[in-house]
Order: structure tokens, then C-alpha cells, then sequence
């Protein structure tokens, strides 16, 4: 009978029902995208934090906004980091209002501040990108193995109900075969969800950084002469 | 501010590393379930017993068998010492040893008696009994070599009976489905009543064990074993038709 049961991976994946090997293809993809944008979205993190700290260093230490302009425009597109680009805004919005004559003190700030906003909200969905991916990969993905395993199962008993003598070897391949989707929902699943969740966490704290440092810096401009 | 060009950094390490987490995945997945169907072959030969076991156990008792059957010449050996000894002590003790064997063999006792006459000495005579004697022992031991044949036919039958047996049960246990909570010490007597080909015609509790539960699982069992396995000797099916079991939930 079943005594030489050939029971390996690629055994399971080959032997399977076209649409448990159709969702393990998808399954696979999803989790191959979700793999890449998590170390995506690692290194861009990383050094946004790293990008963030390196400026605040620098604008807490030189006092002169000029030089701190020329510092934030002259690193290259690549080390410029967010926090750079939301100072640049506004102080680029400041200086222009301030030459305009006959502006109140009070509308130059709100400008300065509008300006360093939208910065700071295309900056924010720049670093919240492909988050929604994970997240969805996250919390679909099991659904979608599970949908091949249960597919697989009914299969197996499918095929059960044609031997008169059921035992459990000859169910057993075919719900082995089919909890490997659930394997691979979970795989692909659990990074995403884990990695979203301490994106999320991440983005969060660097979103109050940016804010106070906002409100810092309109402090600081408001003081200027 | 060119703000809508943005840089997103690493792509392709980030597309690699990927890669290489699934790829390690797969080779755990791979060697691990390769790993578990070697653990798998073990188990898959103790099937393989059942259905070898039973044939296995029927092969040794027939070397037995042939060293069972060298034995009656023994008794032969042992029985000559005694005639010889007889010879020896001619005059007094052969008036009385003479009358013991006839009534044992009567039946050879006219061939020994024709070839007897002819010769009158008295010492021959002491001979010819003696021989006649000694084909009647060797007759008796060929009875008994007959009769220890009967003896291993029947034994042979009672193994193939034994091992039938053995294998209705295996079947039927094979087959309860065992309910929950039954106590170890639980038996269960059936009588199960067989049509020739093994088909079980009914099956009649005979004591419960106490757990309607398993009465009724066993008799499922019995019910589900149909058919159940008969020698293929149609002559020992007597031994079948009606077949008193009992069950026990430990074995």
C-alpha cells in the first residue's frame, strides 16, 4: 500500500490541485513583494532616522540659518533626509515673504508654516508608502492559504469517499499537501504583519519628531528680526 | 525642490535579501519534511508486520515438525536392550515373558508362529519370539509414528485455526473505533456467527464490559470487519461458523 509514501516538499507542491498550486503561486509572489518592500522600507527607515538625527545635530549646533540652508541643499538628493527638506521649505517660503514689504509678521509665519506642512505631508506619504501593502498582505494572506487548504481538504475527502476501506494514510497526503498553502499564508503573513506593525511604530515616532521640530523652528523664525 | 522625485534607496540588496529569506525558507521546508519521511519509514514497516507476521509465525513450528518425527526411532533403540537381554537369560525367564507380548500382538502372531514350527529347538523358538516381538514393537512404533502424524495434522490445523484466529481479531480490533474513558481492565465477550466466504452474519454480546460504549463500538468493528479473513481450507470453516471472542481494550 502506502509504504513507500513519497512525502517531500516538492512531492506535496507538484501532486496538488491546480488551484492550491494556483494560490501557492500567489502566495509565493505576495510574499516575495512583501519580503522586498520590508527590507525596502528598512533601509529607507533606517536612514531616514539616521538622516533626521544627523540635522537636528546640525541645526542645534549652528545658530546661522544661512549656513543651515546651504548645508541642507548642498547634500545630494540621496542624503537629503526629510527633516532637511521640511526646513528648506520654510525657510525658503520665510525668506521670500519677509523681501514681499507690507506682509504682517503673523501671515509670514502662517506662510512658513503652510509651507513646511505640505512638505511635511509629502514626506509622511513618502515613508507611510507600500505600508498599506503589508498591511493588507498581513491580514489577507492567511485567508488566502487557508482557502487553498480547505480546497485541498475537500479533495482529500473527495477522494475518500471512492475507497471502501478509509484509513488515515489515505487522507493524510492530501492534507498535507494542503496545509502547505496554510504554511504559506502564514509565512508570508506574519513578516508582513510583524514588519508593519513596527514600521507603523517608527514612522509614528519620526511624525513627531517632524512635527515638533516644526514648531520649534517656527519658534525660532519668529524670533528672527 | 524637486519634491516629487524621490530616492528610494537599496532596491536591488532589498530585492536580494528577499530572495534569500525565501530561499532559506524552502530549504527548511525541503529538508525538513525530507527529514520526516525518513522518520515516516519505521512506522510504515510495522504495517508491513501485520500482514507478514501471522505466515512468519506458521513457518518455524514446521522444523519442529521434522525433529518431532526423528524421535519414534528412539523408542525403537531403547526397546531392543530389552529384547536382548531376554536371550541371554534363556531357561527361566522366557515361559514368562513369552505370554506378554502375544496378547499385544495376535494379529503378527500367526506369521511369527508359521515360520516358528518348522525349526523345534526350543533356543529358536526363544528367537522367533523375540523377532516376532520385535516386528511388533516396530508395528507399535509405526502406529505411533501414525498416531503422532494424526497428532501433528491436527496440530497443524489447530495452528492454522490459532492463526486465523488471530487474524479475525487483529482485523476487528483494527477496525474499533475507540470511544473515550474506557476502562483498562473492560471486556468484552461476542459471539460472532460466520457464513462460509467470512461473512459475518451477526455478532451477539455475550457479557458486556461494563461500557455500553465499547460494546457497541466492538460490535461496529465486527460488523465493519465483514469479511473477515477464513483459511483456505474449506474443510476447517466448522471451526469458524460460530467463533466465541473476546475483546479487550489494552490489547
Amino acid at each position: 500500500m502506502e509504504v513507500t509514501q513519497d512525502l517531500s516538499f516538492v512531492h506535496l507542491v507538484s501532486n496538488a490541485s491546480v488551484l492550491v498550486q494556483l494560490v501557492l503561486g500567489l502566495l509565493l509572489l505576495v510574499s516575495l513583494m512583501s519580503w522586498w518592500y520590508i527590507f525596502l522600507k528598512m533601509f529607507a527607515i533606517r536612514n531616514e532616522i539616521r538622516l533626521t538625527e544627523e540635522f537636528e545635530d546640525a541645526f542645534w549646533h549652528n545658530q546661522n540659518l544661512n549656513e543651515l540652508y546651504k548645508y541642507a541643499n548642498s547634500s545630494s538628493l540621496r542624503n537629503q533626509g526629510a527633516l532637511e527638506r521640511i526646513f528648506a521649505a520654510g525657510f525658503v517660503e520665510f525668506v521670500k515673504l519677509k523681501k514681499q514689504h507690507g506682509v504682517e509678521a503673523n501671515a509670514v509665519m502662517d506662510g512658513t508654516r503652510r509651507a513646511m506642512r505640505a512638505t511635511y505631508q509629502r514626506e509622511m506619504d513618502r515613508l507611510e508608502s507600500h505600508l498599506a501593502f503589508l498591511a493588507s498582505v498581513g491580514s489577507v494572506s492567511p485567508y488566502v492559504g487557508l482557502f487553498g487548504t480547505v480546497w485541498g481538504i475537500m479533495n482529500a475527502f473527495r477522494g475518500l469517499a471512492n475507497v471502501g476501506q478509509a484509513t488515515l494514510a489515505h487522507v493524510a497526503p492530501g492534507i498535507a499537501e494542503a496545509l502547505v498553502a496554510t504554511a504559506m499564508g502564514l509565512f508570508a503573513a506574519i513578516p508582513a504583519v510583524v514588519a508593519y506593525n513596527r514600521y507603523a511604530h517608527e514612522i509614528n515616532r519620526l511624525s513627531t519628531r517632524f512635527d515638533s521640530f516644526t514648531e520649534e523652528f517656527s519658534n525660532v523664525l519668529q524670533r528672527q528680526p | 525642490m524637486s519634491a516629487t522625485v524621490y530616492y528610494e534607496p537599496n532596491k536591488l540588496p532589498a530585492g536580494i535579501l528577499a530572495l534569500l529569506v525565501h530561499s532559506i525558507f524552502f530549504a527548511l521546508l525541503y529538508f525538513g519534511l525530507n527529514w520526516n519521511r525518513h522518520a515516516y519509514l519505521p512506522a510504515t514497516m510495522t504495517v508491513q508486520l501485520w500482514s507478514s507476521l501471522p505466515d512468519e509465525v506458521v513457518a518455524p513450528p514446521v522444523i519442529p515438525k521434522a525433529e518431532e518425527v526423528v524421535p519414534p526411532p528412539q523408542p525403537e533403540k531403547i526397546v531392543q536392550p530389552d529384547i536382548v537381554i531376554p536371550e541371554k537369560k534363556k531357561p527361566v525367564p522366557v515361559p514368562v515373558e513369552v505370554p506378554k507380548p502375544k496378547p499385544e500382538i495376535k494379529k503378527t502372531a500367526p506369521k511369527a508362529a508359521k515360520v516358528a514350527k518348522p525349526k523345534s529347538d526350543t533356543p529358536k523358538l526363544g528367537k522367533q519370539n523375540a523377532e516376532a516381538r520385535r516386528i511388533a514393537e516396530q508395528q507399535a512404533a509405526l502406529q505411533k509414528a501414525e498416531q503422532a502424524r494424526q497428532a501433528e495434522q491436527a496440530a497443524a490445523i489447530g495452528r492454522v485455526v490459532d492463526e486465523y484466529q488471530a487474524k479475525i481479531q487483529a482485523k476487528i480490533r483494527r477496525n474499533i473505533v475507540m470511544p473515550p474513558n474506557v476502562a483498562n481492565d473492560a471486556r468484552a465477550e461476542f459471539m460472532v456467527t460466520l457464513l462460509p466466504g467470512g461473512t459475518v452474519l451477526n455478532a451477539v454480546r455475550l457479557k458486556s464490559s461494563g461500557n455500553t460504549a465499547y460494546d457497541d463500538a466492538v460490535e461496529r468493528a465486527i460488523l465493519k470487519s465483514d469479511p473477515l479473513p477464513l483459511p483456505p481450507d474449506a474443510t476447517l470453516f466448522y471451526r469458524f461458523r460460530e467463533l466465541d471472542m473476546v475483546f479487550k481494550p489494552t490489547e
